[in-house]
């Protein structure tokens, strides 16, 4: 096995690993959001607004592990 | 183009992916088209500049004619201004938004049209997944909420942040440790990276489904039938082109969204 193609397997499995907790993180993001929105449809607009917010916190980690397969 | 040479390269019976050996092209500097006063003109160059154009002819084609009646098009611009005024500005912001309604309309309509080339045909690349842009688009956001940290709360604005007075005195310095790089260094690095990275992935899920889709067609002398799997490729990658057109809208009022979340945060720490 060539050391190169190692290293990029090791990087691809990385950017998977990092992409697990965001994916559950922006889950749970959108269910509590779509369960706010269902109990008080009138708050909508303000659920909607941090839903976009949170779910671009928690995006960023994955973002990173992607950006991170590129420049490790 | 990297990938169709790598198609070429491989030879089928041994290689089992045809990969190319790096994606350093993402990240090269391409031959300039032309040099204007010393500046070079490439291809990316080129397309901001035609954001500039095309983003002030439509602001201004759209407000020209102010009529109470409003044409289609005049009803359309003004949803888009009253949709980051009302929509982002004042309603993150607060009454004092109105006043960065200008800044965030200018972020917004160049993220917008950056990233709205990456489904444009004849075009199809989206300028803000080079670096550059983004970092210096963060960097601008950047020193906005810092001046409009300084100005409404002086020099105990950096002080709020590194010994923040609403926690307890034991945890200061570890809360004022984590609140400095959050506020000073992660702020504008995420900001950044991810507009960045949402475009690159797009760019890149786009051109491995077409090109892949358009190699395996275009080989239907050589390997027969298996071209059929070709269609397949295309076939999801016009999917994604449909997604790809939703994240573009969606990271434009993300950036706008956050660069006003961070001016509001520093206009009143309190919150």
């Amino acid at each position: 096995m060539e050391l190169d193609a190692l290293a990029g397997a090791v990087k691809l499995v990385g950017y998977g690993l990092a992409a697990i907790g965001p994916g559950i993180g922006i889950g749970i993001v959108a269910g509590s959001a779509i369960e706010a929105m269902a109990r008080q449809p009138e708050a909508a607009g303000v659920a909607r607004t941090t839903m976009f917010l949170g779910i671009a916190f928690t995006e960023a980690l994955a973002l990173i592990g992607f950006v991170l397969f590129f420049i490790a | 183009m990297e990938l169709i040479l790598a198609t070429a390269e491989c030879d089928p019976s041994v290689d089992i992916i045809c990969a190319p050996s790096n994606v350093n092209e993402l990240f090269e500097f391409r031959e300039a088209i032309w040099t204007i006063g010393g500046f070079p003109i490439t291809r990316t160059v080129f397309l901001i500049l035609m954001i500039a154009v095309i983003g002030s002819l439509f602001l201004w084609l759209g407000l020209r004619k102010k009529s109470v009646i409003p044409s289609k098009f005049q009803a359309m611009t003004e949803s888009l201004v009253s949709f980051v005024k009302d929509g982002i500005a004042t309603d993150i912001i607060g009454p004092e938004g109105a006043k960065y309604t200008p800044w965030l309309l200018s972020v917004f309509m160049f993220v917008l049209i950056g990233n709205l080339y990456e489904v444009t045909p004849a075009v199809n690349f989206p300028v803000t997944s080079r670096m550059a842009l983004p970092a210096m688009l963060a960097a601008v956001t950047w020193v906005v909420f810092l001046i409009a940290g300084i100005k409404r709360q002086g020099f105990g604005y950096f002080s709020g942040i590194v010994w923040p007075k609403s926690v307890p005195i034991a945890l200061r310095p570890l809360v004022g440790l984590i609140e400095f790089f959050s506020t000073l260094i992660i702020r504008p690095l995420t900001l950044a990276v991810r507009l960045f990275a949402n475009m690159v992935a797009g760019h890149l899920m786009l051109t491995l489904l077409l090109v892949s889709g358009w190699v395996f067609i275009s080989h239907v002398g050589d390997i027969g039938f298996r071209a059929g799997i070709g269609i397949a490729w295309f076939v999801m990658g016009l999917g994604i082109f449909v997604f790809e057109i939703v994240v573009i809208m969606l990271q434009a009022y993300i950036f706008t969204l956050l660069s006003a979340v961070y001016v509001q945060s520093s206009l009143y720490p309190e919150h």
